[in-house]
C-alpha cells in the first residue's frame, strides 16, 4: 500500500506540473513541493532522528516535514512542534495519555495547545522524538498527517455532535469520512495553499471562515447541507464563505469534498502565494463557472450519482456558538457533558493526563475540543457530576469561567511564533483576569486575540478582536494591539472592523474597560478586589 | 426544536487590506522599510519575504552600520535569504553590539555553520554573564559540532548557577545525536542524581532519547534519585517498551523445563514488563504466538538461544525455529548464549574462583570442526580445559574416576550430568550467583 501511495504522490506532482506550467515558472516553494512529497519522509524519520536536523536541507526542514505534521520553529530552534488531526475535535482518554507522555518527556520545554480548529499542537519535541511518537500515535489511532502547510487542515464539526439535544445531524461520521477520504489514496497531496473544511450540525455551527463549509439546510422535508465556499482570513484579505448554490445529501459530502479539493489542487493559482486561497480561484473563474467546473469534476469522479440540487444558500444556523462550559444535559437521558474552560487553550503534561483520567473515571473516556479552545468531558452520569466538580483540576479548568474568560481565544503568540508581535496568550489571560476583577458583565463577550495580521486567532470573528502591533509611546516603541469590533457569528454574520489602530498593552485594560462599559453593558464593581 | 432559516450572509467585513501590492519591488532597499510602529511595516515586510532574490549587501551594511535597526520582524523577513556568510556576519554584529534585542539571537543562530559555532563558542570564552550563557549554551548545542561536547558537558556538570547548567543540558539535548553516546549516557546518568530537581528531571528525559536508552535508564533505577525524578524515570521506562522474548532451551525429556529456567523467565517478565516465553526443543508444542506479538512501532520479538555451545541444535534446529517465528512477524535473533562475551567473562570468573587447581569444563559431546574451534577458544579465554562428558551412566562413572581436580558443568540448568554428578560438580550455571546475575542483567537490558 505504501508503494501505491508513493505512486499517487508522483502522479499528483506531475499533474500539478501539467496544470501549472513548466518547472521553470515555479516559485522556489512550489518547486520544493513538486520535488517530492513530505509524506515520503515517514519511513526515514528514525534515521533522520539519528542523523540530526542538520542532515536535512532547508526545504525538507521547513516545508516537507509539515506533511507529517512536524514544524521546525525558528523561535525555538531544535525544539519542534507537532500538530495532530482530531476530526470533529474528538479525542479519547488513551489517546490523550499518549500526548501527555510526549509533552511530559519534554520537561519544562513541553506544552500543548488546543487550537481554534478543535485540534491539538504539541511543543518542545526534538527530532529524535518523532519516530517513536508517530508510532505511538498510530498505535492509538491518531495521526499528524498533512496537518500543516498546503494541505487540507483538520476537519471540524459540531463539538457537541451526538450529545446535543439541539443538533440537526450528528457531524462525527461525516467529518471522519471526509478526513479519511482526504488522507486516502484519492486525496490531494499538493494543494496550492492550505484548505479548511467544516461540517455544521447545530443551530450554532458558525463555519463561514472555512474554504468549504457544509451548513445544515432543508430541501423540502429532507435534511442535508447547503454548500458554502471561499471563507478565509489572512494578512491580506478576510472573507466569509458564500453560498455555492448547491444542496447535498449527507452521503454526498465525502465525494463532493474530494472533487472540490482535487479541483483546487489542479486549478488553484500557484503563481502568487498570497492570492492562492480558494476565494481567489472562485473570483477568477466567476461563481457560476466555478460551480460548473466542480460539478463536472465530481461527475468525472463519481458518475451519475454526482447530482446536487440547486439551493439558495439559506440554512439552519442562526446563532453564535454556545459557550460549552458548565454542566449540560445530553440528548441521552441521565447523562450530561461537563465543559471546562482551558485558559487560552494552553496545557501541560500533568493537566493532559489528569483530563484523561477524569474522562475515564467519570465518563466513558471521551473528550471534545471546541473552537473556543475549551474541552468537554462527555457521557457523565448525573450522579457523578458532584464528584467530578470536586476534582482539583477543575479549580484550574473551571466549568464556570468568567464571562470574558469563557470565550477568549488566542493564537500562540511570540513565545513560539516569529510573526507574532506580542505575547498573545499571556497578555490575553492577564487582561481578561484584570477586567473580570473590575467589571460585572451581563453576558459573555467573545474576544479573539492574535499576534499579527496573519489572524490565526481569528480577530475578525470576535465581538472584540485584538491584533498584535507596535506603537510609539512616550518616545519608546512598545507592544500594542489594534482593536476590532463588531464580529458577529449569529444569524447575520459579519466580520469585525477596525476600531483602534494602536493601543499600548499598558493602556489596554483601561481602554477595554471603557469599551465593555459603553458597548457591552458592563458595570464597574463597587470595590476592586 | 425550532430553527430560523438564515439568508445568505453578507460578504462584509475587512475584505482587501490596502498597502499590499503583489508586484515585485525592483530592488528592495533598507531605507524603504517602514519604521517600527508604522501601519505599513508588517505588510511591507511580508511583501519583502515574497520577493524574488535581491542583493543582500546593502541590507547587511545598513544593519552593521546601524543605519537600519534590526528588529525581530525584519529579521524574520530576511532570514530565508541569509546564506552562511550573511548569517555569520549578523551574528558577529550581534555579539559586537552593546544594545541589541536578545530575541534576535535564536533566529540568527538557527543555521548550522562552523563560523556560527565559533562565534557562540568565543562568546562563552569571554565569560559572559549567567544570563548571556543561558542564551548561548542551547544555541551552541543546536550547532551540533562534536568538538563542543566537552564544553557543554562541563557547563552542565560544573558547580555554577543552576540556570546555566540547565541551559548547557538543553544544549546537549538539542545536539543529541552529534555527541558520543557512551560519554553522553555517563554524564546524563550523573546529572540525573543532581540536587537540582529540574536539572535531574531534564537529564532523565534526555537520557531516554539516547539510542539504547533502556539499559541506562534501568541502571538509574538502582541510584538514589529524588522522588519526582524517580517517578519521571518510571514514566520514561514505561514508554520504552521492551520486546517480547523467546528463550529457546533444550529442555528435558517430554518437554519438561527445569524450574531454574522457569523462574528466570518469570523474573525477566516482571522486570521487563513484556512477555517472556520458553520454548524447549524436547517439547511437542510451541508457545502461543499471540502472547509474543508486538504491536506497530514496538520492538520485534527477540529470539534468545540459551545454548552454550555451537552444536547441532544451534546449527540446525535454531534456523528452523527462527524461520517459524519469522513467519509470525518481525524477529530479532541473537547469537547463542555461549558466544556472548559477557557470558564468557562470567565463565572465566567462575573458573578463576576455583584456581589454582586446574579446572575442567564438562560439555556435551560435539562433532565437527566448528565446535572444536569454539572449544579451543573457550579454553583460551576461560583458562580451563574442556572435556566432553558422555551422558550414559557407566561412562559417567569412569569420568568421575578420571577427574583429578575441580570441574564445572557447561549446563545452564539441571540435566542428567548435573543430576548424576551433583556432589562432584556443584550446581549448574544458573544456580551460580555470578552466572545468574550476568544472564539476568543482560536479558533485562535487551531492547
Amino acid at each position: 500500500m505504501a508503494a501505491s501511495g508513493l505512486n499517487r504522490t508522483q502522479d499528483n506532482v506531475e499533474s500539478s506540473s501539467d496544470a501549472h506550467g513548466s518547472a521553470a515558472k515555479r516559485s522556489k516553494l512550489e518547486q520544493a513541493k513538486a520535488d517530492f512529497c513530505g509524506l515520503d519522509l515517514a519511513p526515514r524519520l528514525a534515521d533522520l532522528g539519528r542523523a540530526g536536523w542538520d542532515s536535512l536541507d532547508e526545504a525538507t526542514l521547513t516545508i516537507h516535514l509539515k506533511w507529517l505534521g512536524i514544524f521546525f520553529r525558528p523561535v525555538t530552534p531544535g525544539r519542534f512542534m507537532v500538530r495532530l488531526r482530531l476530526p470533529n475535535g474528538l479525542i479519547r482518554a488513551p489517546q490523550l495519555e499518549v500526548l501527555a507522555d510526549a509533552v511530559d518527556r519534554c520537561g519544562e520545554h513541553g506544552s500543548a495547545d488546543f487550537t481554534t480548529r478543535q485540534n491539538i499542537q504539541l511543543r518542545g519535541l526534538v527530532l529524535e522524538d518523532m519516530a517513536p511518537l508517530l508510532n505511538d500515535l498510530q498505535s492509538v489511532g491518531l495521526t499528524t498527517r498533512q496537518s500543516g502547510h498546503d494541505n487540507p487542515r483538520n476537519v471540524t464539526g459540531n463539538p457537541l455532535a451526538g450529545l446535543d439535544p439541539e443538533e440537526f445531524i450528528d457531524t462525527r461520521p461525516l467529518v471522519a469520512a471526509i478526513q479519511e477520504a482526504l488522507l486516502g489514496p484519492e486525496g490531494p497531496r499538493n494543494l496550492p495553499r492550505k484548505f479548511n473544511v467544516a461540517v455544521g450540525g447545530a443551530p450554532d455551527s458558525f463555519l463561514l471562515h472555512n474554504d468549504l463549509a457544509f451548513l445544515p439546510a432543508r430541501q423540502g422535508d429532507d435534511l442535508g447541507f447547503t454548500v458554502m465556499v471561499g471563507g478565509f482570513f489572512s494578512a491580506q484579505r478576510n472573507e466569509l464563505a458564500i453560498p455555492l448554490g448547491l444542496w447535498l445529501r449527507p452521503d454526498q459530502l465525502v465525494g463532493f469534498s474530494l472533487a472540490v479539493l482535487r479541483h483546487f489542487e489542479h486549478h488553484g493559482d500557484r503563481s502568487v502565494r498570497n492570492r492562492s486561497r480558494l476565494m481567489y480561484l472562485i473570483e477568477n473563474l466567476g461563481l457560476a463557472t466555478y460551480r460548473d467546473q466542480v460539478l463536472e469534476a465530481w461527475r468525472d469522479r463519481e458518475g451519475a450519482a454526482a447530482q446536487a440540487l440547486p439551493h439558495d444558500g439559506s440554512h439552519l444556523v442562526c446563532r453564535a456558538p454556545r459557550d460549552i462550559c458548565g454542566v449540560h444535559p445530553q440528548k441521552q437521558e441521565g447523562l450530561v457533558w461537563v465543559g471546562l474552560h482551558v485558559p487560552m487553550g494552553r496545557l501541560d503534561a500533568e493537566a493532559m493526563a489528569e483530563l484523561a483520567r477524569l474522562a475515564t473515571t467519570y465518563g466513558r473516556g471521551e473528550l471534545r475540543i471546541s473552537e473556543s479552545q475549551n474541552v468537554l468531558i462527555a457521557d457523565v452520569p448525573q450522579d457523578q457530576v458532584a464528584a467530578l466538580l470536586a476534582e482539583p483540576l477543575l479549580r484550574r479548568f473551571s466549568p464556570q469561567p468568567g464571562p470574558l474568560q469563557a470565550e477568549a481565544v488566542s493564537c500562540t503568540g511570540n513565545s513560539y511564533c516569529s510573526f507574532a508581535l506580542i505575547p498573545t496568550k499571556a497578555t490575553a489571560q492577564a487582561v481578561v483576569e484584570t477586567l473580570e476583577q473590575r467589571l460585572e458583565l451581563p453576558h459573555g463577550v467573545r474576544s479573539h486575540w492574535t499576534g499579527c495580521p496573519n489572524a490565526c486567532g481569528q480577530p475578525y470573528m470576535g465581538e472584540i478582536g485584538l491584533m498584535g502591533a507596535k506603537v510609539r509611546k512616550e518616545g519608546q516603541m512598545v507592544e500594542a494591539v489594534k482593536i476590532f469590533l463588531g464580529g458577529e457569528m449569529g444569524d447575520d454574520p459579519r466580520l469585525g472592523s477596525l476600531h483602534e489602530k494602536g493601543v499600548a498593552l499598558s493602556d489596554l485594560p483601561e481602554v477595554l474597560e471603557t469599551l465593555l462599559v459603553e458597548r457591552f453593558g458592563a458595570r464597574r464593581r463597587a470595590t476592586v478586589v | 426544536m425550532s430553527a430560523q432559516g438564515s439568508q445568505p450572509p453578507h460578504r462584509s467585513g475587512v475584505g482587501m487590506i490596502p498597502g499590499l501590492d503583489s508586484a515585485p519591488l525592483p530592488q528592495p532597499l533598507p531605507q524603504q522599510v517602514p519604521p517600527p510602529g508604522s501601519a505599513e511595516r508588517w505588510p511591507w515586510l511580508q511583501h519583502l519575504r515574497r520577493q524574488p532574490p535581491f542583493a543582500l549587501e546593502p541590507w547587511l551594511e545598513a544593519i552593521e552600520s546601524e543605519r537600519l535597526q534590526l528588529q525581530l520582524d525584519l529579521l524574520v523577513a530576511l532570514a530565508p535569504r541569509l546564506d552562511d556568510a550573511a548569517t555569520e556576519r549578523l551574528l558577529a554584529w550581534w555579539f559586537a553590539s552593546t544594545e541589541v534585542d536578545t530575541a534576535l539571537l535564536e533566529p540568527l543562530s538557527q543555521r548550522r555553520t562552523a563560523g556560527s559555532a565559533r562565534l557562540l563558542r568565543q562568546a562563552l570564552e569571554r565569560q559572559p554573564s549567567p544570563e548571556q550563557q543561558e542564551l548561548v549554551l542551547p544555541l551552541l548545542g543546536h550547532q551540533r559540532q562534536p568538538a563542543d561536547f566537552p564544553l557543554l558537558a562541563g557547563h552542565a556538570l560544573d558547580p555554577q548557577p543552576a540556570a546555566v547548567r540547565r541551559a548547557a543540558l538543553e544544549g546537549l539535548c538539542r545536539g543529541l545525536s552529534a555527541w558520543p553516546a557512551p560519554a553522553l549516557r555517563r554524564i546524563l546518568a550523573q546529572l540525573a542524581e543532581d540536587l537540582d530537581p529540574r536539572l535531574a528531571a531534564a537529564a532523565v528525559d534526555t537520557l531516554a532519547r539516547v539510542p539504547a536508552a533502556r539499559p541506562a535508564l534501568l541502571a538509574l533505577r538502582r541510584r538514589p534519585l529524588a522522588a519526582p525524578v524517580a517517578q519521571r524515570l518510571e514514566r520514561r521506562l514505561k514508554a520504552l517498551r521492551a520486546a517480547p522474548l523467546l528463550l529457546v532451551v533444550h529442555g528435558r525429556a517430554g518437554g519438561t523445563i527445569p524450574s531454574a529456567l522457569l523462574e528466570l523467565a518469570q523474573e525477566l517478565e516482571r522486570r521487563r514488563g513484556a512477555p517472556v516465553r520458553l520454548q524447549a526443543l524436547t517439547a511437542a508444542s510451541l508457545p502461543d504466538p499471540a502472547a509474543l506479538a508486538s504491536g506497530p512501532g514496538q520492538p520485534p520479538l527477540t529470539l534468545v538461544p540459551l545454548f552454550l555451545l555451537p552444536g547441532g541444535h544451534v546449527r540446525h534446529d535454531l534456523p528452523a525455529i527462527a524461520a517459524h517465528w519469522r513467519r509470525q512477524g518481525p524477529l530479532r535473533r541473537l547469537p547463542f548464549l555461549g558466544a556472548w562475551p559477557a557470558w564468557q567473562r562470567a565463565l572465566a570468573a567462575e573458573v578463576a574462583a576455583l584456581a589454582p587447581a586446574p579446572v575442567r569444563l564438562l560439555h556435551h559431546p560435539l562433532e565437527g570442526p566448528l565446535p572444536g574451534r569454539f572449544l579451543a577458544h573457550l579454553e583460551r579465554i576461560s583458562g580451563a580445559r574442556v572435556q566432553a562428558a558422555p551422558y550414559s551412566s557407566d561412562q559417567l562413572d569412569s569420568l568421575m574416576q578420571s577427574l583429578a581436580g575441580p570441574a564445572i558443568p557447561l549446563a545452564l540448568a539441571a540435566n542428567r550430568l548435573t543430576d548424576t554428578l551433583k556432589d562432584r560438580l556443584g550446581p549448574p550455571l544458573l544456580a551460580r550467583e555470578r552466572c545468574y546475575a550476568v544472564l539476568l542483567t543482560h536479558l533485562e537490558a535487551l531492547p
